[in-house]
């Protein structure tokens, strides 16, 4: 079953259409072009997928993307507005946040929903936030650093 | 992914007639963290699915008089942080949602998605068990309401008939004063399935206290630990402490998983009993 | 170009590849787009552990609309693999593994790939499988190759024909025999400690699963796109085994999401490349699921290990007997070199007069064991360094001075005859052990609660072929800007980074010149590089491009003495300028790198646009008695390091909780500090993760934790609030600034370290991986009765 509709990805508005059981990340990536959002699992566990969706990070592998439609989303594409790098992106960069990068833009994402509900997290919050984000290279003490600093320089 | 048609109704005459298509396998669809995976791997496999968010109520949380009406696609997140969920009186639902998966999963899931997969190991489960919820079910004959306890008849079955739908969960309110803790234990810290949920709850009642006590992961579904109650209904210095968590240990009979042995299940539901107990005394006026 | 760095190797630059990662920019093989003649694979594995096929008929999905192909072993029964050729590319007769690739099948959208390899019937006649590599050594197992002795297979390699042994690695060391270590030297023992330890499989599990795009042209020419730590590597087995001329065979892989050793060699490669060639001119598809992943690519290879280790009354050891048996899985084509580096390191970083050490590459019914991160010192690691502990114990004296009298030093003729090179692990203990505060004890956090402390050590030698080569290509723009073409991957560890650093500082230029042209790495225009394992880029890779450098270096420095008229060693290149200590001239690097410079009176010209190669090789690595492991030098290098471990466990529950971890390694220089505290900081908790990670099988070898479900990676709340890392720097003869490798390395004692920690708190050893809250309970409340009444 096809749907004709359109998708509110970082404030553009893009028509598509969909079969019933495609996945957000999947319209994303495959009919977008919008790559920086990653499949590592389709099981929502790893959380390599997160975008925000209404401003809250979802696993996109475990949207419908017709389910999507009349919501806001966001990606790691709309992190950087007019070539400047977000704070979060920066943070990143400076820290060595990143490695193979695979896990970047969820963290990323998961990372901006946290800063938006609450500027001042403790660690702790931090780490509960990024729970839903597997990363296997870094061992997170920089995203987390990351994220961190970027919360102090918005004090 | 197996291909399905998706329909997402706004009037239950339409989510009923979609449910009951005459030869095609219909599922309903809330916030599809179980549905996508259990397609995906073909353990489901329907034509149909039908997106429930749209129907009238099931993304409310209202208070009647009878108590709080949490509607079926009411979402993790928004119990944990819905100001009559997580205020005195039904907190144990809030706390039971945090513990649930990680922040992904939290913002999709839904309160009738958790309990209609009937999984032993549902952390809003024994929250509900002791609040004495009812699931409230309506199908084209009409609408009727089911003691939580009886909504579980086993991993994944519950008491749904085929066309009816769980729209949402009523919980009375507690009376006043009531107290409540859900402690879980899992293999990681957070994002995790639980090897034993508990939750308590006590109120003041005669001088004493009433308690309610429920387990999870530990029997085929979430059960009430019912002597464990009686005995702290009775008092609570430590000997009656001790002696509840060897009732609720002998109220369970958990398996053997990939996640835990029955052996370690069953040393810890009263560890993780006595925890639940504890942390509701601490709250005790 | 604001920033200018010169002098950048010592210097925590930022990485070249971070900006493109932070944006989503960077793209991986499943970001490429190839067109609408793109196709989609799907392979069909076995069901079963072992096997013979009686039938294939794929008639079913052939008829299902949209199928393109269905290709199976019966197709192209041709032998692949890196060390020892032991399996086909599709399984041929027999299946050995749940998960092994019986079919492929190639169709115009995903779904219908998925369902048509539903409808492949395959008819099995069952075999006994095996799955405990120690059984499985047993002159009577069953049988799992029997046509072992006619694979190919390298020289150093030495399989058992009837037998399921792929390798069998001798060290024979001072007073021994192949029975065992002389009595007369057990005799001088004041203790012995003899166990056994054991490991499970574990999977790499990189974010990014495996995945692979091959394409077939009518002419021949054979192109993969593929996540991939080997190009080269792929593109030389492929081509072997395919007839196809390596000119023709093109491997084109850009980033990697995490590999870890288990995106080396080849795995599901060979399979597209089969299911391209039934489909000419089309691109076909193949990203494994998660699922797959864990089951159908490489997984860490299971050990059973056995020890008697003993030491006189001060604590000297005294002798060693070993023997290891690793559960290398279906296939050993890489495996056996584990095996193989296991045994000739057996001693873990120990000098020891007597050694007795078999190390065996064991074929089970398991899925494939391959390379990964540690590359079988994590595994021998396990209980060598729980034993140094326990003798420690014995003998009352402290476990961390133990180890420190023991360890190699420079200049030991360590177990295989060789001299040990310069490096200092004493100096790697002190420091651990100062960052742990070794020997305090902390106080708990609850009064149900209890801390411990526990060390360990490791040594790991780069484990490869004794040739593996390296080069590199470096080329000046009109603004001297440069182009560094290398074929390492980056793969998270910051390859990229310290590669431009290295030509930066050899051609004396700003950091911010260098950009890296290796991403995608493509055999057809990048230098060549044996692969991206071993922790050998820093080292290898690095002196080639090193010499890449140096050699443009010259070039620009002749052309400039000349146009000068002065002699070439008295120039020099500073911060991207030529300058002349004789006559303090000075000659910008713009333009003249690609116009080259005028002579007087513009009388011709000198010089042309500069393009500098370099390579690297060792040389000097010697074959080993196949009887005895001796020879004058087994291995390039060693790196060393210690790591301390705090925990705090809770005896209600038996859950762990890693507070802190202090690591300390020998990187030899570090070219980049920060980019070497991230590994340490990384390979600390990938270490703690491993160390609860555990495939688990049924009786009938299939997996029982395929996801993440269930097979638990640690989360950002289970990684320590603190790693603590200190960068101790020997050089290193031969390594560029003195560099050697340190991305394994950092993970490799971690699971011990904690052991040890777990023994200090709570007085109880755990001989077998993995660790878990179920077990420390268990093993602490021995005889609670649990019968209950329900």
């Amino acid at each position: 079953m096809l749907h004709e509709m359109s998708l509110n990805i970082n404030g553009e508005t893009y028509p598509v259409v969909v079969k019933s059981h495609d996945t957000l990340v999947r319209v994303l990536r495959e009919q977008l072009g919008l790559t920086g959002t990653k499949v590592g699992c389709g099981n929502g566990e790893c959380g390599a997928c997160t975008v925000l969706f209404d401003g809250a990070p979802v696993n996109s592998c475990m949207v419908l993307a017709v389910e999507a439609q009349g919501h806001r989303i966001e990606t790691v594409e709309g992190l950087s507005q007019g070539g400047d790098l977000h704070p979060l992106q920066k943070a990143f960069v400076e820290h060595n946040a990143v490695q193979c990068g695979f896990c970047t833009s969820g963290m990323l994402m998961s990372a901006k929903a946290l800063l938006e509900r609450n500027s001042h997290p403790t660690e702790q919050e931090v780490r509960e936030a990024l729970v839903g984000n597997l990363c296997r290279c870094t061992g997170y003490i920089r995203i987390v650093d990351a994220v961190l600093d970027v919360a102090e320089a918005g004090s | 992914m197996r291909p399905f048609d998706y329909y997402r109704p706004e009037t239950f005459e339409e989510a009923f007639r979609l449910l009951t298509l005459p030869d095609k396998r219909v599922m309903p669809l809330a916030g599809a963290t179980d549905l996508i995976p259990m397609v995906r791997d073909e353990h489901w496999q329907p034509d149909v699915v039908v997106d429930v968010k749209g129907l009238p109520g099931m993304c409310d949380v209202v208070e009647m008089p009878e108590g709080l009406i949490v509607g079926a696609a009411v979402r993790m997140v928004e119990l944990m942080h819905h100001p009559l969920v997580n205020s005195p009186r039904w907190n144990l639902l809030a706390q039971a949602a945090a513990a649930m998966g990680n922040e992904q999963v939290r913002n999709r899931a839904t309160l009738g998605g958790n309990l209609c997969t009937a999984s032993p190991a549902a952390d809003s489960a024994p929250a509900l068990l002791t609040l004495e919820a009812k699931a409230v079910i309506r199908g084209a004959a009409g609408e009727r309401r089911v003691p939580i306890t009886e909504f579980f008849l086993g991993p994944r079955k519950t008491a749904l008939q085929k066309g009816e739908l769980l729209i949402g969960v009523l919980i009375p309110a507690p009376p006043v004063g009531a107290v409540g803790t859900y402690v879980k234990l899992s293999r990681r810290k957070a994002g995790d399935l639980a090897i034993v949920g508990v939750a308590a709850l006590a109120y003041p009642h005669d001088g004493g206290h009433v308690w309610c006590l429920a387990l999870g992961a530990v029997a085929p579904t979430p059960i009430r630990a019912s002597e464990a109650e009686a005995a702290l209904n009775a008092g609570h210095d430590e000997a009656t402490i001790e002696h509840a968590t060897k009732c609720a240990f002998d109220a369970c009979c958990p398996i053997d998983d990939i996640r835990a042995s029955a052996e370690y299940r069953k040393a810890m539901v009263s560890r993780i009993a006595r925890r639940a107990i504890e942390g509701v005394l601490a709250k005790l006026p | 170009m604001k920033e200018q760095t010169s002098n950048p190797v010592g210097k925590s630059v930022p990485r070249v590849d971070a900006f493109e990662k932070v944006t989503g920019a960077a793209k991986y093989v499943d970001d490429m787009a190839f067109g609408p003649t793109l196709l989609y694979g799907k392979i069909v594995h076995s069901p079963v552990a072992h096997a013979l096929i009686k039938k294939i008929d794929a008639s079913k999905a052939l008829a299902l609309p949209g199928v393109k192909a269905v290709v199976t072993g019966q197709d192209s029964p041709t032998l692949l693999g890196l060390y020892l050729k032991d399996r086909y590319i599709y399984a041929y007769d027999r299946v050995r593994y749940v998960g092994e690739s019986v079919a492929g099948v190639v169709a115009i959208s995903e779904e219908i790939a998925e369902q048509a390899a539903k409808l492949v019937e395959v008819e099995y006649e069952l075999l006994p499988p095996v799955f405990d590599p120690y059984e499985g050594a047993k002159p009577d197992a069953p049988l799992l190759h029997p046509d072992l002795g006619k694979y190919e297979v390298v020289n150093f390699i030495f399989p058992e024909p009837g037998t399921n042994v792929s390798e069998h690695f001798r060290l024979r060391k001072g007073r021994v025999s192949d029975a065992g270590v002389s009595d007369e030297v057990w005799a001088q023992c004041a203790t012995i400690v003899e166990d056994q330890y054991t490991l499970p499989q574990i999977q790499h599990a990189p974010i990014e699963t495996h995945i692979a795009v091959a394409q077939w042209n009518p002419d021949g020419q054979v192109t993969l796109w593929a996540a991939s730590q080997s190009p080269f590597a792929q593109r030389d087995l492929l081509a072997q085994s395919l007839g196809i001329p390596h000119g023709n065979m093109r491997v084109i892989s850009p980033y990697i999401g995490g590999g870890f050793g288990g995106k080396a060699g080849i795995s599901i490669e060979a399979n597209v490349v089969l299911m391209a060639k039934a489909v000419p001119g089309h691109p076909v598809k193949v990203r494994m699921t998660r699922e797959e992943e864990f089951v159908a690519t490489n997984v860490r290879q299971s050990l059973v290990a056995k020890y008697k280790i003993g030491c006189d009354k001060d604590g000297n050891l005294l002798a060693m007997d070993l023997a290891y048996y690793f559960g290398g899985g279906a296939y050993n084509d890489y495996g056996v070199n584990i095996a193989r580096a296991a045994g000739y390191s057996c001693t873990g970083p120990y000098d020891v007069p007597n050694v007795k050490g078999d190390s065996y590459c064991v074929y089970t019914n398991h899925p494939i064991g391959s390379a990964m991160r540690g590359f079988g010192m994590p595994e021998i690691h396990w209980g060598l360094e729980q034993i140094m502990d326990r003798l420690a114990e014995a003998i009352g004296m402290d476990a961390a001075d133990f180890k420190r009298q023991n360890c190699v030093r420079q200049g030991d003729t360590i177990l295989t005859g060789m001299t040990m090179p310069n490096v200092d692990l004493p100096q790697c203990i002190d420091k651990v052990k100062e960052a742990i505060g070794w020997g305090r004890v902390s106080k708990p956090s609850a009064p149900h609660k209890r801390r411990g402390k526990g060390l360990a050590i490791m040594w790991k030698a780069p484990a490869m072929p004794p040739n593996p080569g390296s080069s590199a290509i470096v080329r000046f723009n009109e603004d001297a800007t440069l182009n560094v073409y290398v074929s390492g991957q980056e793969i998270g560890q910051g390859a990229f980074t310290v590669a431009a650093q290295m030509a930066a500082e050899a051609l004396g230029i700003p950091y911010e010149w260098v950009r890296v042209s290796a991403n995608p790495v493509d055999t057809k225009y990048s230098p060549y590089e044996w692969q991206t394992v071993a922790s050998r880029l820093t080292w290898s890779m690095g002196n080639a491009v090193k010499a890449a450098a140096e050699h443009a270096r010259g070039q620009i420095l002749d052309i400039v003495a000349k146009y000068w008229g002065e002699d070439p060693a008295d120039l020099d290149i500073k911060n991207g300028v030529v300058i002349s200590y004789k006559s303090e001239r000075e000659q910008s690097l713009k333009k003249m790198v690609v116009y080259g410079l005028p002579n007087e009176n513009f009388e011709g010209w000198q010089g042309g646009p500069i393009v500098g190669s370099g390579k690297f090789m060792p040389t000097y690595v010697t074959g080993l008695d196949p009887n005895t492991g001796q020879g004058a030098r087994a291995v390039v290098h060693y790196t060393v390091g210690a790591q301390a471990v705090d925990l705090e466990v809770d005896t209600d529950t038996g859950q762990i909780e890693v507070l802190k971890i202090a690591s300390a390694y020998d990187v030899g220089k570090a070219i980049n500090p920060d980019l070497v505290m991230t590994q340490i900081e990384g390979g600390a908790v990938h270490g703690l993760s491993s160390a609860f990670e555990g495939m688990f099988f049924d009786a009938q070898g299939r997996l029982r934790n395929p996801s993440f479900v269930d097979y638990k990676l640690a989360t950002s709340l289970d990684a320590p609030r603190e790693i603590h890392g200190d960068i101790v720097e020997t050089p290193l003869e031969d390594g560029p600034w003195g560099a050697r490798g340190v991305g394994e390395h950092v993970m490799v004692q971690t699971a011990p370290a904690i052991a040890n920690a777990l023994y200090n708190a709570l007085g109880v050893r755990f001989n077998h991986l993995p660790l878990s809250a179920e077990k420390v309970y268990l093993a602490t409340h021995e005889g609670e009765e649990l019968t209950c009444k329900a």
